[in-house]
This record gives structure tokens, sequence and C-alpha cells, in this order.
């Protein structure tokens, strides 16, 4: 019977016994680290550009064990943004002790969320990730200048969001890791992620400045580029401490 | 078995306990506020609006007037949300055809009547903004309106010896956040519900009160050839239409398709109510017309019909004379003067 209330107890404690694992982002432009301004890069389509602002949202974490059992952890957001080097170190809480060989997230922010009103925290609109005009969350921004860029001052504006059917732009990402990641008490875990900004213009539907200078409402262009932002992200190391 | 049963029943209780403890800790520092129930009449269908999300409170209402009569919410502290929304206009911008801005800037559109929102499931004459909560956005932050960063805003109220004190009150707290900025505007827009006019009176069969026969000869016509869109008891269906307006290129306005990128919904605006219609002018997404006899005349013989125009209406309206004379007299009685003249609505004078 005492085991019976042990078993009870250890049951209701559970929920709080669950560990935390680290997620450390790197921003790169075709494999060279991402630099606000300074730096020059060349897309396929052989449009020179540079990059002033890079940020984008990230939800709805989940690990993936050996078996294909998938554990969706607490719901949190967290905007990602290249200039802000706290943004780019992520505490997943609350994940429970366990071996995983699969990260997966979400890139953008819950359909639901982009209709409820003013959110706080990450979510906040003060952010500038919050259209105004037409309600909705801005789930990834890319700003930069090119010379085949007809926009005045040869700007780049890709401000990619939508989440009415048809135009959907959250994007889930499935992540296999290199070697297992541990959990638990004993460990303090840690996955290093690279974010490839060059995905977004040299994926499946290439992109050319001199056509596409930028994108900002949800639309068939915007869906494509978070077609090719999907495969930003890459796993380069696992550390199980 | 018996007490195995009791054993689990006791953990549970415990769990219970744990769990509203928890709760208790979390409320332990709610404002000490006085709630308020909106005086709605019986037969209109639930609101749209989730007061879960936000209970009004006297406190909040309070705080919500007091920004909504703030020049300080736009960026030279000239405009305040009431400059344009204007009580006597119905909180529409009286003899105004499109909005205006800070630093002489116009918007380009016409300023809506503010009024039963609380049953609207998107706003702006293209719908493209989903929560009543988020719509104060689009005003504040937009360059030609009142043309303030959010931040910036947040900060300067937040510098305001006033503002802490009804934060306080509202939340328990001086913080100004975003969200309870935008939810304190929304507490006092709820409360701007008109259903005192004299239409619903003779509707509630109130003693006395009876239609004129011009009145009841307009009401007929409304009841024959409005009502499908500008449907009682909110004179909208709040549908986004293409009523036959005339594209003007100087505008270039393409209405919903901006919002959708489709382009079925070309020249597509929401339907406004007719309530207060007399008193609410311009008329028309872009106030074109100052005149609701313009706006009778669109209908009978000055549409442009494309292809996206709403089949209810693509054969045009015909109105003879009598019976535009009479649909005036019957747009008349949906003026609500009590509404106009709320004084829970007016303007708050603002020095600080």
């Amino acid at each position: 019977m005492n085991r019976l209330l042990i078993l009870i107890f250890l049951f209701m404690a559970s929920g709080t016994a669950a560990q935390q694992v680290q997620l450390e982002i790197s921003h790169v432009v075709a494999g060279q680290p991402m630099q606000l301004r300074t730096a020059t890069y060349t897309n396929a389509a052989g449009d020179t550009f540079n990059i002033t602002l890079f940020k984008y949202y990230l939800s709805n974490f989940s690990l993936v064990t050996a078996d294909g059992k998938k554990t969706a952890l607490t719901p949190a957001y967290f905007l990602v943004n290249e200039d802000s080097v706290a943004s780019k170190k992520i505490l997943l809480s609350q994940c429970p002790e366990g071996e995983y060989t699969q990260l997966s997230f979400m890139i953008g922010v819950d359909s639901v969320l982009n209709f409820s009103g003013p959110q706080d925290g990450a979510l906040d609109p003060l952010h500038g990730m919050f259209w105004t005009w037409n309600s909705g969350y801005i789930m990834a921004k890319l700003e930069g200048t090119s010379p085949s860029s007809r926009l005045p001052n040869h700007m780049l504006q890709f401000h990619i969001g939508g989440y009415r059917a048809p135009h959907v732009t959250q994007r889930m990402v499935t992540l296999t890791l290199p070697s297992p990641l541990r959990t638990g008490p004993q460990h303090k875990s840690q996955v290093v992620l690279q974010a490839d900004a060059m995905a977004w213009f040299n994926g499946a539907n290439q992109v050319s400045f001199r056509q596409m200078p930028g994108f900002m409402t949800p639309g068939t262009p915007a869906d494509r580029i978070a077609d090719n932002y999907q495969h930003m992200f890459s796993v380069k190391k696992i550390v199980n401490q | 078995m018996f007490r195995k049963a009791a054993y689990i029943l006791f953990a549970f209780c415990l769990w219970l306990w744990i769990v509203g403890r928890n709760r208790h800790a979390l409320t332990a520092h709610s404002p000490a506020v006085e709630y308020y129930q909106l005086k709605l009449p019986d037969s209109l269908p639930p609101p749209v609006y989730d007061f879960k999300n936000n209970p009004l409170t006297k406190e909040g209402i309070a705080l919500g007037r007091h920004l909504f009569y703030d020049p300080k919410l736009s960026v030279d502290s000239s405009i305040s949300c009431g400059f344009c929304h204007q009580q006597f206009a119905a909180f529409g911008h009286f003899d105004h055809a499109i909005s205006h801005g800070v630093l002489g800037r116009t918007g380009n559109r016409s300023v809506p009547a503010l009024f039963n929102l609380i049953w609207q499931k998107d706003f702006m004459w293209d719908g493209g903004v989903n929560h009543l909560d988020i719509q104060p956005l689009t005003p504040i932050t937009d360059e030609n309106e009142m043309g303030m960063d959010l931040g910036v805003l947040i900060k300067r109220l937040q510098g305001n010896k006033t503002y802490r004190k009804l934060f306080k009150a509202a939340y328990g707290t001086e913080e100004v956040t975003s969200q309870r900025l935008f939810k304190a505007l929304s507490q006092f827009v709820v409360t701007m519900i008109s259903f005192e006019s004299k239409y619903d009176s003779v509707m509630r069969r109130e003693p006395g009160v009876t239609f004129t026969a011009e009145e009841q000869g307009g009401y007929r016509t409304f009841t024959q050839k409005c009502a499908s869109c500008h449907k009682p008891p909110f004179f909208t269906d709040y549908s986004i239409r293409n009523n036959g307006l005339p594209y003007l290129p100087s505008m270039n306005d393409v209405g919903r398709m901006r919002i959708t990128n489709n382009t079925a919904d070309y020249l597509k605006f929401k339907v406004p109510s007719l309530r207060n219609v007399l008193v609410s002018a311009p008329y028309m997404h872009d106030g074109r017309f100052f005149d609701i006899f313009q706006v009778f005349a669109m209908y009978d013989h000055g549409q442009q019909k494309g292809n996206t125009i709403d089949p209810l209406v693509k054969n045009g309206i015909p109105l003879t004379e009598k019976e535009q004379r009479q649909l005036y007299m019957f747009l008349n009685t949906l003026t609500d003067k009590k509404f106009l003249s709320n004084k829970e609505l007016s303007e708050v004078l603002i020095t600080d």
C-alpha cells in the first residue's frame, strides 16, 4: 500500500524532474560566418548582397527517440536575432529524461496565435514581427542591400509570413542528430545548430534580386522562400556532459 | 480494495490542493478591481469578443478611455484616437473623406464609425485586422495616422505619473506593456454600444413609439432592398463585398485583394453598419459621398459592374424618388442620440 502511495507521489513529481537542453545557434551565409552590414555575399543568381537584419521565430520543439517516439516540449516561442547574442542561446526546459536521435521544431508561430490578439514576451508586437495592416506574424525576416535590387537604396526586404490557407508559411524542421542526445539529472546537454541564410535564395526555388528584391505580404513567393529556408538548419555538434 | 481507493482519493485531493495553492499564489497580486457588466439588450447573438481573456473592470475602462483621448499616443502628441473618432459622429470623423494623421499627412480610407464592435470578427475596410485587441496597433504605428513606434510609446507612458497610477489601478502594478495597453483600449471601445435608437424602441414595442407613415414606408423598402447585406439587428452582416462602387484610379484601392492576394477579392470592402448612418457621413471606404442621396443614386444607376460585383446588387437597386425619401426617413430612426451623448464615452481632457 505504501508503495502505491510512493508511486503516486513519484508520478506527481515527474513534471519537475525533467531536464534542460541548451541550443546554440550560429548563422552563416554559404558557409561563411554571417557578418551584418560589412560582409558581401553572392547568391546563385549572381547577385552580390549584404545582410543588415536577420531574425526568425522558432517554436514547437519536440524530441524523438530512436524508436520514433516523439515528445513535445512545453510550448515556448523564441525570436532568434543575429544582432542579439542572447537570442541565439535557447534553453529548452522540461525535457523528459531519455536518449534522443532527432530534434524537431517549427520555424514560425502557430496559426492560432496569429489571430488571438496581442501576445507578450517574444511574441510582443513590439519586436516588429507582427504585420499591422494584415494581422499575423512575420515568421522570418531578412533585410539587406544588393546592387541588383531596384528598390530605393537598393534594399532587400524579405518579410515572410502568412498563416491562412492557401498561403501558410510555418515550416516544420526535423534534424537527425549526429550522435544521441542524452537528457537526465547528470547531463548538461547541448545541441549546436547552424542556420545558413543563403538557403533562403539558393534552395529549390532560386531567387534573383533583380526580379524579386523583397516580398512583404502573404503570397506564393513567401511560401516558396519558406520552402527554401525550411532547409537552412544543420546540426554541428551534440554535447552530453 | 477500499483502502486502496481511499489512498488514491487522498493523493488526488492532495494534488488538487497543491494545484489550487499555486493558482492562489498567481493571483495574490491581482488588483482590487470593480468588475463591470456590459448592459446589452436580450435577443442579440452572443458576442464574438471573448471577455474571458479581458474581463471588463471600471479601472480598465477608465484607463482605456484615458488612452483613447490622449494625443501622446501619436509621435508629435498631436492626434489621439478620439481626434478622428468623434462621439457626435458615432465615433467616425465628421466631414472628413479620408483619415488625417500627424504632420498634416492623410491616409487613403475613411474613418469607420465605432460601435457594437464585440460582434465584429475582423476590422478595417478590408478586414485585414483579425482581432479587436490588436486593432489599435494599426492607427498607432501607421506613419500616415499616429506615426508612433510602439517601443517609444511604452516608454513614454511608463514615464508618465498619471499612467503609472492608472495602470496600477487596472492591473495591480505600474508596468506598461503593449498587451496591457491594447487590452485597456479594448475595454473602453467595447462599451461603445448602440441599441437605443427610435428603431430599437419601435422593435421593442415601447409604449407610445411608432414609425411615421414615411418611416414605415422606408422600413419596407429597406427590408426589401437593403437588409440582405445591412442585416438587422447590426445593420451589417460584417461581410466583405464589391457593391459596384466605381474604381478610382487616383486612389488605386484594390480592397480585400491587398490582404488575400486573391483576384476574386478585387474591390471588395466591408459592409458598414447603417446604425447612426446619417450622423457619420461621408460614405464609402474612401468617403467620396458626403450625402446619403449620392449613395442611393450610386445603387440606382451609378454602379461599375466588374467581375467581382456582388450577385445581390449586380442588377443595381432601383429606387424611386419616393423610396429614397422614405428610406432617408427610416435611416433617421437608426440614429441613437443616447449613444451620441453618453457621458461615459465622452472626451476626457488630458493636460500632462
